[in-house]
C-alpha cells in the first residue's frame, strides 16, 4: 500500500491555476476560431476539464445553466466505450437530449480523452450552439415542435474522430443534415481544435510536475472545494423549504405548467427535490435532465458561494431528485428545443423556497424569461435575408439592503450583451423608437424591484416577421418579505391603423412597413414593506421619475411637497401611522 | 544645453527624468507624490533636480489626475442631453451580468442621475440623414434647467452623431449661450465610433473630469511659466502620444492611462534600438503588474478600454484610444492569504505603500511578495531604495510564518511558494496577451521594468521560454523615460459601414480626406508645423455578416487604385487568419476609418557608452545565499549595476542591485550590460 505523500499547498494552487487556465484557453480558442456569432458573441458555449471518473476539475462557460453540464457527457462516453475503448486522438460527439450532457440538439458536445504515458488521465469537453443541424425549421429549434425528430439530427454518443482522424461517415452525415454545412463543419473543427489546446496544456503541466503530483493535487483541490462548501452550509439554516411556480404554457398554448420544489438543507447536504413538477409536455419547453441538474448546480452555487471555484468537490454536498416523465426529466421523444422556457424555473423555485429564510443571500424574483425575439425578412434594399436574434433584458429583484437592478439579462444569460441601437439600425431595416426603462407601478418595497425595459422596432421594410417568446406573461416575478410582486413581460404589435395586439408569444407574425414591434420586460419583485423605505430615497425616486407623487403617497406613505420638493415629515408619519 | 524633461506623477511616487540633448546625460529624481497639490509637487521636483527651468525645451507630463477624479468620483455635476426615447442609455448599459452566479450583482451606477438626463426631439438615421430636425426649444429648456440646477458640465450625445454632427454642434451653441458657466462636451468630439452606450458614457465621463483637469493644468502652466519654463508643454495621452495642454483641457479623458503607457513606448524605443522585432513590456510595481505586447514595432492601440472593469464587474466603457495593456493584481505589496477551504492565494489585495509589506516595519503584519523576495535572499535589506529604507527580515519571517504554519512549512518554503504563485498570476497575464491572441511567447523578448520587474521577469521569461529579458537603465523611472521619446499624436476614428471594394474607392478616399483635414486643423490649432506631421491610415475590416473586425494598415499607395486597395484586403485576410485562425471568401466590409496624425518631435539620440576600464570584479559587492525553487540555496554573486563593465558577460545565479530595482539572474542564465546600459539576460545555451 502506498503511503500518502503530502504535496505543498503552493504546488496544488499552481497546478489548479494551470488547469483552470487550460479550460479558459480552450474557451478563448473556441470563441476566437468560431465563425458563428451565437458562439463568439452570445457566448452560448462552455468548456470543461474532468478527470477520468468524469468529475469536474475546471471549466469556463458563457452562460450559467451550462455550469457542470459536461460531466454527464464524459460519463456517458466512458460508459459506452469504456476507458479501454478510447484511444489517443479519439473524439466523441453527442447532442442527444436524452443522453448525458445535452440540452437541445443545437448544442453539440465533443468529448476527448487526454492521454499521458499511454493512458487517459483527464478529459476535455466542450459544447456549443450550432446554428443549424436540420429539423423542420431553419435554425432547428422551434417553438412549435411536437417531437424531437422535428428538432434536428441526433448523434447518440458516437466517435467523430478516431486516433486523430475524422470519421468520414459521421462527417458526411453531419454535412448532409444541416442547412449551412460550411458553418457547421467550421464550428465542429473549431471545437475539436480547442480540445487540442486543452490537451496540449495538460500534457505540459504533467511534464513539468509529474503525473502523480498532478493527480494528487486534483484530489487536494477537490477536497478544498468540498470543505469550502461544507463551511458555507454550516452558515445556512437547516430544514425543509418548499415553493412552487407556474409556467405560462407549454409553448403550444396549453394550460399553465406547475413547477414544485422541496429544498432540504442539512449539515452536509443540500437536496433539491423537484417531485410534484408537471408531467412531460406536448410542446417543446421540456428541459432535458442534464441541463436541469446543471441549473440546480447554478442555483446551489448562487446560494452557497457565488465566487467559489466550480468543481466536483464544491458540488459534492448537492443532491438533485427529478422524477421521470416530468417537464424536468421528459420522456423520449418529447420535444425539448425551447428548453430554457421551463429550465429557468428550476433555479427560480429553489431561490423562492429559500428567500425568506436567507434574505441576505437571495433577492426577490426577477423577470426570468430570456424574452428572446427574432426579427427577420428579406431586406428591400439588398434582396438578402436578415435575421436579428436577441434576448431582452429586464428587471432584477430587490434584496435585503439593495434596490433591484434595472435592465439586466435574465439568469439564463450571463456575459450576454443587448444589441446597440446604432448597430441594429445599421444592420437591419428598422428604426428604434425608444429603448428605455419601463417605468411601471409595481415591485414596490422597502427596497424597490428593478425596472424592466421597453423597446420599439418600427419596421422600414415592406415585410418583416417577428417571433417572440416572453415567459412570465401571466405570472409576474415574486416579491419578498412584504415587497410587492413585479409586472409581466410581453410583446406587442402596433399596426399603422392604430390597433395594438399584446401577448406573451408571437410566432412569425408578419409586419408591414411602419408597424411597430414592442418588447416589454417586467419589473422585478420588491423587498420589505414599502412603508419602511427611507423617505429620502422615495424623494429621490420621485425626482428621478421612477415613482410618481401619487405612488409615493399611496404606496410608500411619503408626503412630498413644495418647490424644490421635499419630504413633509409630519404628514409622512401620519400616512405611515395610518397604514 | 537644451533639456527634455518628463515628470510622471504616480500613485506613490513622482518620477522625474531629464535628458540633456547635447551631452546625452540623464538626470533622475524621485519624490513622494503630493496628492493634495500635484502642481506644487511638479514644481518642487524640478527645483530638487536643480535643472534650470529656462533650459527646458520640452516638458512632458504624465498624470493620474483624470483617473483619480474618476475612481474617487470627485468631479463635476454633469447633465446629459440626448435623443428623445434614449434618456436611459447610461442606465441600461449593455445589460450584461458579468458576475453571473451572484444574485446581488450591482450594475455600475451612471455618472449622470436620471433627473439630469434630458431628452431632445431630433433624429438621424445611420447614414446621418435627418429624420427629425432638431427642436431648439427642447435644447433651450434643458439648458435652462441645467442653469437652475447649478450644473457644471454638460454632455451631449445624439444617436448617429458620428455620421452627422450638425445637431450636436447646434446644441452646443445654444447650451453655451444659456448656461455659460458649464463646460460642454459633444460626443462626436470624443469619438466618431458607433455604439450609443459606449459613446454616451465616454462623453459623460469627459464632462465629469473636465472642470477639475482644466483647473489643474492652468495652475501647473502658471507654476511652470513662473519658474521661467518657456518651452513646449505636453501632456501624455493614453494613445501613446502627447498633446498640448490646451487640447488636454478640451478632451481630458484622453489622459486616462497617462502614466503607464510611457513605459510601453519606452519598451518600443528600446526594441527599435536593439533590433528586437517583437517584445512584451512587463511593468511590475507595488500593487499591479502590467503587460503589453508590441508586435514588429507596433504598439497596439484599442478603443475598448474600461474603467474599473474586473472579472466580476462590467465597469465603464470608454471609446478612447488606449495602449492595449493587461493588468493583474500582482505587485510587491500583494498579500498572501488562505481561504476557508484551505487554498492559498496571493493578491489582489495589496498592502500598498502604507503600511506596506511587513519588512518595511511601518505597521504591516501580513505577508507580501516583497517579504518573500527578502526572505529568499533576492532583496538586500540594507540597500532598499538605495539604502534609504532598511528592511526587517525578522518581521518578514514572522508574517510569512502565518501562512507557513498551518501547512507545517518553513517560512522559507512558504516564501518560495508565494513567489511561485505570484509568478503564476503574472504568467497568466502574459499568456493572455500572447497565446490567447495567436502569438507564441517564444518569439518575444521581455522588457522588464518597474520596481519589481527585474525580480520576477527573468523567471517568467524562462517559464514561457522567451528569447531574452531586457532590464532597461533606471527601470524604476522607465515610464517617465519613455515619455521623452514620444511624439504628438491625435487619433481620428469614424464609423462608416460600407463595402470595401474597388468600386467604392472614391468614397473611401473621401472618407480618409475628411479625417485628414480634421487632423491638419488640429495640429494647426496647436501651432505645430504641418511639414512635421505624418499621417497613418488604417481600416477596421470584417467579413460581411461577422461581428469582429481586424485592423488593416492602409499604406500610402493603397488608395491610388483598386489594386492598391486589393493589397489592403489581402493583408486583412492574413491578419484575420492570425487572429481567428480562419479566412473566408466572403465580401469584406469597412466598419471604421482610422487615422493617426503624428506630430514628429525631434528625438534625442541615445549615445552608446564606450568600453572603459571597469571590471566585473570592481562591480562585485559580495556574495549571498539566494533560494531558488526546486534547486535550493545557491551562493550568488552580487553586483552593483552602475559599476558593471559593458559587454562583459557573467553567469547566474547572480543578483544585480541598483537603488530602485533588483534583478535576479537565475542559475543557467547569463547577463551582460550593453552599450546603452541595458541589462540583457539570456538562457545559457549548451
Amino acid at each position: 500500500m502506498k503511503t500518502k505523500r503530502s504535496i505543498d499547498p503552493f504546488t496544488v494552487e499552481v497546478i489548479k491555476r494551470a488547469l483552470v487556465s487550460a479550460a479558459e484557453q480552450m474557451f478563448a480558442a473556441l470563441g476566437r476560431t468560431s465563425k458563428s456569432s451565437v458562439i463568439y458573441e452570445v457566448l452560448d458555449y462552455g468548456c470543461a476539464i474532468t478527470d477520468a471518473k468524469a468529475r469536474m476539475i475546471a471549466q469556463a462557460n458563457g452562460i450559467p445553466p451550462f455550469i457542470g453540464v459536461l460531466t454527464d457527457a464524459v460519463a456517458d462516453a466512458v460508459a459506452k466505450f469504456g476507458l479501454d475503448g478510447l484511444a489517443e486522438g479519439d473524439i466523441v460527439i453527442t447532442n442527444d437530449p436524452y443522453m448525458g450532457g445535452a440540452t437541445h440538439q443545437n448544442d453539440v458536445v465533443l468529448v476527448m480523452p487526454i492521454f499521458y504515458e499511454g493512458r487517459p488521465i483527464l478529459f476535455a469537453a466542450n459544447k456549443a450552439h450550432w446554428n443549424d443541424i436540420g429539423g423542420k425549421d431553419p435554425g432547428s429549434w422551434s417553438p412549435s415542435a411536437t417531437d424531437i425528430y422535428q428538432e434536428g439530427i441526433q448523434f447518440p454518443v458516437v466517435k467523430l474522430f478516431e486516433r486523430g482522424k475524422e470519421v468520414r461517415g459521421i462527417v458526411d452525415i453531419l454535412a448532409r443534415n444541416g442547412r449551412i454545412p460550411d458553418m457547421t463543419l467550421g464550428d465542429m473543427r473549431a471545437q475539436a481544435a480547442s480540445l487540442q489546446v486543452a490537451a496540449k496544456r495538460v500534457v505540459q503541466i504533467c511534464d513539468k510536475y509529474g503525473l502523480e503530483t498532478v493527480l494528487e493535487s486534483i484530489e487536494v483541490y477537490l477536497e478544498q472545494g468540498r470543505k469550502l462548501a461544507l463551511d458555507e452550509l454550516k452558515k445556512l439554516p437547516k430544514g425543509q423549504f418548499t415553493a412552487e411556480e407556474w409556467i405560462d404554457d407549454d409553448g403550444l398554448g396549453g394550460d399553465p405548467v406547475l413547477v414544485k420544489v422541496k429544498v432540504t438543507i442539512q449539515d452536509d447536504a443540500f437536496i433539491i427535490d423537484y417531485t410534484g413538477t408537471a408531467k412531460t409536455c406536448p410542446g417543446p419547453i421540456n428541459a432535458p435532465l442534464s441541463v436541469v441538474l446543471s441549473t440546480a448546480k447554478f442555483a446551489y452555487k448562487a446560494v452557497v458561494s457565488p465566487h467559489a471555484d466550480p468543481n466536483e468537490g464544491f458540488f459534492a454536498p448537492l443532491k438533485v431528485i427529478v422524477p421521470e416523465d416530468t417537464v424536468f426529466n421528459p420522456k423520449r421523444p418529447a420535444p425539448v428545443s425551447t428548453y430554457w422556457e421551463s429550465n429557468s424555473y428550476a433555479g427560480d423555485v429553489v431561490w423562492k423556497a429559500l428567500a425568506n429564510v436567507i434574505p441576505e443571500r437571495i433577492t426577490a424574483g426577477h423577470f426570468l424569461s430570456v424574452c428572446g425575439s427574432i426579427v427577420s425578412g428579406i431586406d428591400d434594399s439588398t434582396g438578402e435575408w436578415f435575421f436579428s436574434v436577441e434576448p431582452n433584458a429586464g428587471g432584477w429583484g430587490a434584496g435585503k439592503g439593495k434596490d433591484g437592478e434595472n435592465g439586466l439579462v435574465c439568469s439564463a444569460d450571463g456575459e450576454t450583451y443587448v444589441l446597440s441601437v446604432e448597430v441594429a439600425e445599421t444592420r437591419y431595416p428598422l428604426i428604434v423608437g425608444q429603448f428605455a426603462l419601463n417605468i411601471q407601478n409595481g415591485g414596490h418595497g422597502q427596497w424597490r424591484g428593478g425596472f424592466g425595459l421597453v423597446k420599439d422596432y418600427r419596421m422600414t421594410n415592406s415585410k418583416t416577421f417577428v417571433t417572440a417568446s416572453c415567459g412570465r406573461n401571466r405570472f409576474p416575478p415574486w416579491g419578498l418579505a412584504g415587497g410587492h410582486d413585479g409586472t409581466p413581460n410581453l410583446a406587442a404589435v402596433l399596426t399603422t391603423d392604430g390597433r395594438v395586439e399584446e401577448r406573451g408569444r408571437f410566432s412569425s407574425r408578419e409586419l408591414k412597413k411602419g408597424d411597430v414591434a414592442r418588447f416589454v420586460t417586467g419589473m422585478a419583485g420588491g423587498y420589505g414593506n414599502p412603508h419602511n423605505r427611507d423617505p429620502q430615497a422615495v424623494l429621490d425616486d420621485v425626482a428621478d421619475g421612477y415613482v410618481t407623487l401619487k405612488t409615493a403617497e399611496e404606496v410608500y406613505g411619503v408626503a412630498i411637497v413644495g418647490d424644490p420638493p421635499h419630504v413633509d415629515h409630519a404628514a409622512t408619519a401620519r400616512l405611515r401611522g395610518g397604514a | 544645453m537644451p533639456v527634455r524633461l518628463a515628470i510622471d506623477i504616480g500613485g506613490t511616487f513622482t518620477d522625474f527624468v531629464g535628458l540633456d540633448e547635447t551631452t546625452g546625460a540623464v538626470v533622475l529624481e524621485k519624490a513622494l507624490t503630493t496628492p493634495r497639490n500635484f502642481a506644487d509637487g511638479v514644481a518642487h521636483t524640478i527645483r530638487k533636480s536643480q535643472v534650470d527651468p529656462r533650459a527646458i525645451r520640452q516638458f512632458v507630463h504624465g498624470t493620474t489626475v483624470v483617473i483619480n477624479a474618476l475612481t474617487e468620483r470627485q468631479g463635476a455635476k454633469v447633465a446629459l442631453l440626448t435623443t428623445q426615447g434614449f434618456r436611459d442609455v447610461l442606465e441600461i448599459q449593455r445589460a450584461n451580468r458579468t458576475d453571473m452566479y451572484n444574485l446581488f450583482y450591482q450594475k455600475p451606477k451612471p455618472f449622470v442621475p436620471r433627473r439630469l438626463r434630458f431628452e431632445v426631439r431630433e433624429r438621424l438615421n445611420y447614414q446621418g440623414e435627418v429624420l427629425q430636425r432638431l427642436v431648439e426649444e427642447d435644447v433651450a429648456a434643458a439648458a435652462e434647467a441645467c442653469r437652475k440646477e447649478g450644473v457644471e458640465a454638460i454632455a451631449v450625445c445624439y444617436l448617429h452623431a458620428y455620421a452627422n454632427p450638425t445637431h450636436e454642434r447646434r446644441t452646443g451653441e445654444i447650451v453655451r449661450k444659456i448656461c455659460p458657466q458649464a463646460t460642454v462636451t459633444l460626443s462626436h468630439e470624443i469619438t466618431g465610433e458607433w455604439r450609443e452606450y459606449e459613446r454616451t458614457n465616454s462623453t459623460a465621463l469627459n464632462a465629469f473630469v473636465q472642470p477639475a483637469v482644466a483647473r489643474y493644468l492652468a495652475t501647473l502652466d502658471q507654476h511652470l511659466s513662473g519658474m521661467g519654463l518657456s518651452g513646449s508643454k505636453y501632456a501624455m495621452q493614453s494613445n501613446g502620444g502627447t498633446t498640448t495642454f490646451a487640447q488636454a483641457e478640451r478632451v481630458p479623458i484622453h489622459l486616462m492611462e497617462s502614466g503607464p503607457v510611457g513605459g510601453v513606448i519606452g519598451a518600443k524605443v528600446i526594441a527599435d534600438l536593439l533590433d528586437e522585432t517583437s517584445v512584451i513590456a512587463f511593468d511590475m510595481g507595488g500593487t499591479t503588474a502590467k503587460v503589453s505586447l508590441i508586435d514588429h514595432g507596433h504598439v497596439k492601440i484599442n478603443t475598448d478600454y474600461h474603467l474599473e472593469k474586473t472579472a466580476v464587474w462590467a465597469g465603464y466603457p470608454l471609446k478612447i484610444p488606449v495602449v492595449d495593456i493587461v493588468e493583474v493584481g500582482a505587485g510587491g505589496g500583494s498579500i498572501a492569504w488562505i481561504d476557508s477551504g484551505g487554498a492559498l492565494h496571493v493578491g489582489p489585495r495589496s498592502a500598498g505603500a502604507d503600511p506596506g509589506p511587513a519588512c518595511y516595519a511601518l505597521g504591516g503584519t501580513q505577508p507580501t511578495v516583497t517579504d518573500a523576495n527578502l526572505l529568499t535572499g533576492r532583496l538586500n535589506p540594507e540597500y532598499f531604495l538605495g539604502g534609504e529604507m532598511r528592511l526587517d527580515p525578522a518581521r518578514a519571517e514572522a508574517a510569512v510564518g502565518q501562512i507557513a504554519e498551518p501547512f507545517r512549512l518553513s517560512p522559507l518554503e512558504a516564501a518560495l511558494g508565494i513567489l511561485r504563485l505570484t509568478n503564476a498570476n503574472m504568467q497568466a497575464a502574459l499568456e493572455r496577451v500572447s497565446i490567447e491572441r495567436g502569438y507564441d511567447p517564444r518569439d518575444f523578448t521581455l522588457v522588464a521594468y518597474g520596481g519589481a520587474g527585474g525580480l520576477h521577469g527573468t523567471t517568467l521569461a524562462r517559464e514561457l521560454r522567451m528569447k531574452k529579458v531586457i532590464v532597461p537603465a533606471a527601470p524604476g523611472q522607465f515610464s517617465a523615460w519613455g515619455m521623452l521619446m514620444t511624439n504628438l499624436r491625435h487619433d481620428f476614428i469614424r464609423t462608416h459601414v460600407m463595402p470595401c471594394s474597388g468600386e467604392r474607392l472614391a468614397e473611401i478616399v473621401a472618407g480618409f480626406a475628411e479625417l485628414e483635414a480634421g487632423a491638419r486643423d488640429q495640429f494647426r490649432a496647436e501651432g505645430f508645423p504641418l511639414d512635421r506631421v505624418t499621417i497613418e491610415r488604417s481600416l477596421d475590416l470584417r467579413y460581411k455578416g461577422q461581428e469582429h473586425t481586424v485592423r488593416a494598415p492602409v499604406g500610402d499607395g493603397a488608395l491610388r487604385d483598386a489594386r492598391g486597395l486589393e493589397s489592403v484586403i489581402d493583408r486583412f485576410h492574413e491578419l484575420h487568419d492570425q487572429a481567428y485562425s480562419f479566412r473566408q471568401d466572403d465580401p469584406v466590409e469597412i466598419v471604421n476609418f482610422r487615422l493617426v496624425g503624428w506630430g514628429e518631435e525631434e528625438k534625442p539620440r541615445l549615445k552608446p557608452r564606450r568600453k572603459d576600464r571597469r571590471t566585473l570584479a570592481q562591480a562585485t559587492k559580495g556574495e549571498r545565499a539566494v533560494h531558488f525553487e526546486g534547486v535550493g540555496s545557491l551562493q550568488s554573486k552580487v553586483y552593483e549595476r552602475g559599476l558593471l563593465p559593458i559587454e562583459e558577460t557573467f553567469r547566474g545565479p547572480a543578483i544585480v542591485e541598483e537603488p530602485a530595482c533588483t534583478t535576479v539572474v537565475c542559475p543557467d542564465q547569463e547577463a551582460v550590460a550593453d552599450r546603452f546600459s541595458n541589462l540583457i539576460i539570456t538562457e545559457v545555451t549548451r
